[in-house]
């Protein structure tokens, strides 16, 4: 009986097991870099219904307010909370009271239906992060959410993963700031002008000592987040 | 580590011990029993039946399709954040709110603070600013949050033809209505309603007098607990009411009185009870009060009795008699009674009277006035009055009843009939044929909560206008004790319902209808004070302080006292198979019958029977033998059970493998009226006394009371009554299914609760410690050498709680960096390096500890305080949101409560080969009828060398720095090894979706209907992940109420060391419902908590303590009080002469003597002297 296959056939094994392995490398390289939040979420900047820009409103060159000025139960609640509408018109009904931008806002005062802002840092329903918890604790906000009071338009700046909060837990020191400074997004440790590595060489040392004296002891255990 | 424990095989001796027995198959020791012990968990319970394998392939093929359909691309969904326009006043987004209220409940209101999360009630607590409840509460206050979100609640106001019609259509009907009365006299005009401690509800009432003075106003309950007001009152010729100081009195004697079962202010009596009972130390052993109770069903004031007498609820009044000749001269002793009986009542009175002024005597609200004016007698005799009791003034209630109602009906004499609330047409007495009568009304309008059996007797209907539940109603009322109290809403009427109040103003047309504005208004009558700060005090408080009822000080009349023992010559009756006697009792799920479609009163265990969804004829072991070979010994396929043929037997022992309690159906005939249902051998109960629990078997229900238990309303004569005479009992030849929770966790009778008798335990404090087999083991902790004195000494509960490495599981936290290792917290953390003496070479600095290391959680929970009520069942239930299951689901062991209530019964029937020592019929094996019962609240352990960690292949359970035993969701995969490797058999395993589909439709997987109900999901509290199919779950000591005070606290103290949460900020959901505060809960690295000193206690011990899992949940052993002059005196309680016997150190003579068992030569039981060893 003839050969049914031809003697091309022979390589064919290696060249499907190289195939599959090639392949499973791609697979795999490519889920672990971009199935991530690192990839998924990082840059995430939604058009907003209200084009609200944070780096006048919080900026050290515009108004300068202090995060609270809006988001004020930050220390208090698990959330840190969306304004509600008035506290929006509570100076908007004076300064640029006809602004065709601020329209959504005029109207949900009239109406009472609320702003539908678009949600930008979404932990998942299994966690339970607490805001109170970090900013009285020396966390800053800056930690999360980077510097909002740069962002014309808020966007997702670090990645939010688990290995994220860990290295954190992990290493409290390199985040303890005092908590004057919490909501100081541009406050550096070894002063404005220090160069990158001793700004990191100064918040260790101070974060050292910060840990040490309020006995910072953050959760590594699944109940500090999951329960 | 790997580590492997074994049970010592038991001896020929121990395995001849007195019998330890769970339930009836235990005692029966059949083989398929010790097989379903054997089990972790019912046969059945992992397998999917109704679905077989074909079915099964089909559903999974259209899912994998679906699947793929429904892959909606890899893009994030856009979420929105819709923030408030204008923010309401305190509420923070994320932070719950509490605020003060209170349920009424059977003419009395319960003082409550209600947990909020954006208005939304989601969990009930007591008021602890009402001292006599504290802060504990019933099962029924837990429970009624769920009926807010009842899914079959009425949703809209309805027309004479049942069409939805708006708020104002309906206002006007009731407009219409009252229009045809307006300058009558009312004639022709009717109201039937609920008992109500309303004062708003009594000025409208009065004004309804005064404008329509010829209209009958009727009140009416399903459980009429108004007997012994009303006698006291006869007596002092003014309304008055008892109010019981149970905290005070040293000798409590209970005339079938459930008074911390069900009776009125069982919350607060159980509370003041459990304070006569928690001891500290050997020293107060002795002050402990004693309980005789004496009764027919077996309540859970029986349950908790030092001595109890079984006796027929008919023959109490004679017994009441009896006990009252020795106390009161004019009362003569009724003849008939035994030798027994006759000494028991001897004693027992002497005891109360060697106790005047710290003796109480209570009876059950179901006899009649004269037996509660005897017992008055009694109290005064025992100089009870302003010091045990107190006789405090109420307001007048001028209501007729419901039969007078339903005369006047059937006489045609009513043109209008309004019916407030309740449900008359289900529980309205069987002497009234309520649906006859109401049918014979001009027209009705009705104010209900749902479509109940008095909706479906419609007929002459003028308006159905929804009712809103107390949770969204402005009200207020009074306590037990008379403190006035609000009722606040929680949140706006969620279908537009109107109240009780709003209603009857709008029929007398009164110029306020708001009951916001009514209840102000009756407050400032009340109160003296106009000013709204005093109004919102009232109503952040929940109380009005110094409102309370006062007590009455006028004497009694002596005549009047001394004329009772003319009025009164109660027989004694003589009981029989064939003249039996019947005992109605609330139920212990549903009370009258009104949380009949709430899962959560369903499903909760009934604390006695243990029975789920159901209710049954409670019997005696005595009469189910009379009524033909009842002892069930199925498997041996001989003879009778209950009379069933061997045919159907054998077609269901299949059924019986399952471990489901299949029953005969009886019939139970009183006066010509028949009902039926299921028959329950519960020991405990009088000889011939048939137990039937009311408020089951709707009729017209929702979807969740559906078929569920039998209803006996129509064999109740009167709201009051306990039949006698005629009751015949007959087989229907049909069976039934109960899903009884009573048979998993069997514990084989070792030292699981241990107990004592007061006296042994002021004689030997530590015998606690000398039971159980780690007693006999070496020390599981070694002696470390003391700091300061150099000598070597035992490890503090401090230091034990750090001295093992956390966990023992796979998974080790990662390490700190340099301020961890400067710390010499390793120190602590390294396992105990032992000596070959058995003593640690290490030095703990105990201040250091508790300063450096996180607050480490512990809990005790007192045997002594512990009543057995299931509150704790149910709050853990409601904070924890734990699905219900269903009962078809029970029936397979899937329920899902984190924390059960384990009954134990002992007896002391002595088993000595098979054969009973002291029973007249030796070759038959019989079910004692005279029983102990002891509680046991389990709940996860969290122990510090947990079994369930070592064996989870993917770390999904792990310990935590706090001492936690974690349970991380997401990462398990449901191998359910855990669950087979935890001893205490606390975890729980969602076999089905719970939570994502409605009960029945749990196995149509995709096809099925998704989703469950919206107003469901309501309650769900948002701080506690709802779980999914497949994973598993148990108690997490409430970590979400740990972590939040800490966080609180820490929000508090910003950027500061101060990090410790204060001793008693955090309370689990079970500590905080406990009435009687059992439960301690607290740092276990802190010497000065309350739990630690409690965990010094000599009374402290852990179950099952010698596998060495070193539990942070231990126990107070009970301490019983007998008498040792009552008749049949026990000397040890009956769970401890048995422990004794098989596992301890043998019977003393005492014990042998008690049993009946030959002194000496007997080789089964070694007769040492138990104690020292």
């Amino acid at each position: 009986m003839a050969n049914i296959f031809p003697r091309s056939a022979n390589w064919a094994p290696i060249k499907i097991i190289i195939g599959i392995f090639f392949l499973a490398t791609v697979v795999t390289s490519a889920v672990t870099y971009y199935a991530t939040p690192k990839y998924l979420r990082v840059g995430y900047e939604p058009k907003q219904p209200v084009p609200f820009d944070h780096s006048w409103h919080a900026g050290k060159d515009g108004l300068n307010l202090d995060c609270r000025f809006c988001h004020n139960n930050v220390t208090k609640s698990e959330h840190s909370n969306v304004p509600p509408t008035s506290t929006c018109m509570s100076c908007h009904a004076v300064i640029k009271s006809t602004s065709p931008k601020l329209a959504p806002v005029r109207d949900s005062l009239l109406t009472g239906d609320p702003i539908e802002w678009v949600k930008v840092h979404k932990t998942p329903d299994y966690v339970y992060f607490n805001h109170a918890a970090h900013v009285n604790r020396g966390v800053s906000c800056v930690e999360c959410h980077g510097r909002v009071d740069e962002m014309q338009t808020v966007k997702h700046a670090k990645s939010h993963s688990m290995a994220f909060c860990l290295d954190c837990h992990r290493n409290p020191e390199n985040a303890v700031r005092p908590i004057e400074h919490v909501f100081d997004l541009g406050w550096h440790p070894g002063g404005e002008n220090a160069t990158n590595k001793d700004q990191k060489k100064a918040q260790h040392e101070l974060g050292t000592q910060l840990v040490e004296e309020w006995k910072v002891q953050p959760p590594l255990s699944c109940f500090g987040c999951h329960r | 580590m790997k580590r492997k424990f074994y049970h010592p095989e038991p001896t020929k001796a121990e395995l001849n011990g007195p019998a330890y027995w769970k339930s009836l198959d235990d005692l029966q020791g059949n083989h398929q029993f010790q097989e379903w012990v054997n089990r972790e968990f019912p046969d059945g319970a992992d397998t999917m039946s109704d679905v077989d394998r074909r079915n099964f392939m089909k559903i999974m093929a259209a899912s994998f399709g679906l699947a793929g359909v429904g892959v909606t691309g890899c893009r994030m969904p856009e979420r929105k954040i819709l923030p408030y326009t204008k923010q309401p006043e305190f509420l923070i987004p994320g932070v719950a709110n509490y605020y003060s209220t209170s349920m009424p409940f059977g003419g009395e209101n319960i003082p409550l603070v209600v947990e909020t999360h954006q208005a939304r009630p989601t969990k009930i607590e007591g008021n602890p600013s009402y001292k006599p409840n504290g802060g504990g509460t019933s099962t029924f206050s837990q429970v009624s949050i769920l009926d807010l979100y009842d899914p079959d609640r009425a949703r809209s106001h309805r027309d004479s033809s049942g069409k939805a019609i708006s708020r104002a259509d309906a206002e006007s009907l009731i407009k219409d209505a009252a229009s045809e009365f307006e300058g009558s006299t009312g004639e022709g005009l009717a109201f039937l309603a609920t008992s109500s401690s309303s004062p708003t509800r009594a000025h409208l009432v009065s004004s309804l007098a005064a404008k329509f003075p010829k209209a009958i106003w009727a009140e009416h309950e399903g459980i009429d607990l108004s007997n012994p007001s009303k006698a006291v009152s006869a007596l002092l010729q003014r309304p008055v009411r008892t109010v019981h100081h149970f905290d005070k009195a040293k000798r409590i004697l209970s005339l079938d009185s459930d008074f911390v079962g069900y009776e009125g202010n069982a919350t607060g009596n159980a509370r003041a009870y459990a304070k006569g009972r928690k001891i500290n130390s050997a020293k107060e052993a002795t002050k402990m009060s004693r309980l005789y109770v004496a009764e027919s069903n077996l309540s859970l004031a029986g349950a908790n009795a030092d001595h109890r007498l079984r006796m027929a609820s008919t023959n109490i009044p004679a017994f009441a008699a009896l006990v009252a000749s020795h106390l009161v001269p004019s009362v003569k002793a009724p003849s008939g009674f035994s030798e027994l009986e006759q000494q028991w009542a001897k004693e027992c009175a002497a005891d109360l009277l060697g106790h005047k002024g710290r003796a109480l005597v209570v009876a059950g609200s179901h006899l009649a006035q004269e037996v509660h004016q005897v017992v008055v007698a009694m109290n005064e005799a025992l100089e009870a009055r302003g010091k045990t009791l107190e006789y405090v003034a109420t307001d007048e209630n001028k209501s007729t009843s419901i039969a007078d109602l339903a005369a006047a009906l059937e006489g045609n004499k009513v043109k209008t009939l309004v019916i407030l609330g309740g449900n008359p047409a289900y529980d309205a007495p069987a002497s009234v044929n309520w649906e006859s009568a109401q049918a014979k009304a001009g027209k009705v309008i009705r104010l209900g909560y749902s479509e109940d059996e008095t909706y479906s007797a419609r007929s002459n209907w003028h308006a159905f206008i929804a009712q809103t539940h107390f949770l969204e109603s402005w009200g207020d009322g009074r306590a037990w004790d008379g403190t006035y109290v609000p009722v606040q809403p929680m949140l706006a009427p969620l279908f537009g319902g109107m109240t009780e109040i709003e209603l009857l103003a709008r029929f007398l047309s009164k110029s306020v209808t708001d009951p916001h504005d009514q209840v102000r208004k009756t407050f400032e009558e009340i109160s003296k004070k106009s000013d709204s700060r005093t109004f919102n005090k009232w109503l952040a408080e929940g109380i009005l302080p110094g409102s309370a009822h006062t007590a009455v000080t006028t004497a009694f009349n002596k005549t009047v006292l001394d004329a009772i023992p003319s009025r009164f010559s109660p027989k004694v009756n003589f009981l029989n198979k064939d003249n039996l006697e019947v005992r109605f009792v609330p139920s212990a799920h549903n009370w009258d019958g009104r949380f009949a479609n709430n899962g959560w009163a369903q499903e909760c265990p009934h604390p006695i029977t243990k029975i789920t969804w159901d209710n049954a004829i409670l019997i005696s072991a005595k009469l189910a033998e009379e009524l033909g070979g009842i002892i069930p010994d199925p498997w041996s396929m001989s003879g009778q059970v209950f009379g069933q043929d061997l045919n159907q037997l054998v077609r269901r022992t299949n059924e019986f493998n399952r471990g489901r309690e299949i029953t005969p159906i009886y019939q139970v005939t009183v006066d010509g009226v028949t009902v039926e249902g299921p028959l329950h051998v519960q020991p405990g109960i009088a000889d011939y006394t048939l137990v039937l629990p009311l408020g089951h078997g709707r009729k017209t229900v929702g979807r969740v009371g559906k078929d569920s238990g039998f209803n006996f309303y129509p064999v109740r004569k009167s709201a009051t009554s306990t039949s006698v005479g005629g009751v015949k009992i007959s087989d229907t030849n049909r069976s039934y299914k109960l899903a009884n929770t009573q048979e998993h966790w069997s514990q084989e009778g070792r030292a699981i609760i241990r107990e004592g008798t007061a006296d042994e335990y002021s004689k030997n404090p530590e015998f606690t410690s000398q039971m159980g087999m780690e007693s006999h083991s070496p020390k599981l902790y070694p002696k470390i050498k003391d700091k300061e004195t150099g000598k070597w000494r035992e490890m503090t509960q401090q230091e034990k709680a750090m001295f093992v490495p956390r966990g023992n599981s796979a998974y080790t936290p990662p390490k700190y960096t340099e301020i961890e290792k400067k710390s010499d917290r390793f120190k602590l953390l390294i396992p105990g390096r032992y000596s070959p003496d058995g003593l640690f070479d290490q030095d703990l600095d105990n201040d250091e500890v508790s300063q450096t290391y996180h607050q480490q959680w512990g809990m005790v929970i007192d045997f002594n305080a512990c009543i057995g009520c299931n509150s704790c069942v149910v709050a853990c239930q409601s904070e924890n949101n734990i699905p219900i299951v269903g009962k078809d689901q029970v029936l397979r062991g899937r329920e899902m409560h984190w924390m059960r209530i384990d009954r134990y019964f002992s007896s002391d029937v002595y088993r000595n080969d098979g054969k009973f020592a002291n029973d007249p019929k030796p070759d038959k094996r019989v079910i004692p009828d005279e029983v102990q019962v002891s509680f046991q609240s389990v709940a996860c352990a969290q122990c510090e060398l947990a079994p369930c960690e070592s064996v989870c292949p993917v770390n999904a359970t792990v310990h935590d720095e706090q001492g936690l035993n974690t349970m991380a969701y997401n990462r398990c995969i449901g191998t359910r090894y855990c669950a087979n490797n935890c001893p205490y058999k606390v975890r729980r395993f969602n076999f089905l979706d719970w939570n994502k589909r409605d009960m029945g439709h749990f196995y149509e997987g995709p096809l099925g209907p998704a989703g469950v109900n919206e107003l469901e999901q309501m309650q769900k509290n948002p701080d506690v992940s709802v779980r999914m199919r497949g994973v598993m779950e148990k108690c997490t000591y409430c970590v979400q109420r740990i972590q939040e005070a800490k966080i609180n606290h820490k929000a508090k103290h910003p950027g500061s060391a101060d990090v410790k949460v204060p001793d008693g900020t955090i309370k689990t959901a079970c500590q905080q419902s406990c009435p009687t505060e059992a439960i301690t809960f607290g740092d276990i690295l802190d010497t000065e908590s309350e739990v630690s000193k409690l965990k010094d206690s000599d009374r402290n011990y852990a179950v099952l303590g010698y596998l060495n899992i070193r539990p942070r949940t231990t126990y107070l052993s009970k301490i019983r009080n007998p008498n040792p002059a009552m008749p049949k005196a026990y000397p040890k309680p009956f769970a401890r002469m048995e422990y004794d016997a098989r596992y301890g150190h043998g019977l003393d003579a005492n014990e042998m003597d008690y049993l009946g068992l030959p002194k000496g030569g007997d080789d089964h039981v070694h007769p040492v002297g138990s104690g020292n060893h």
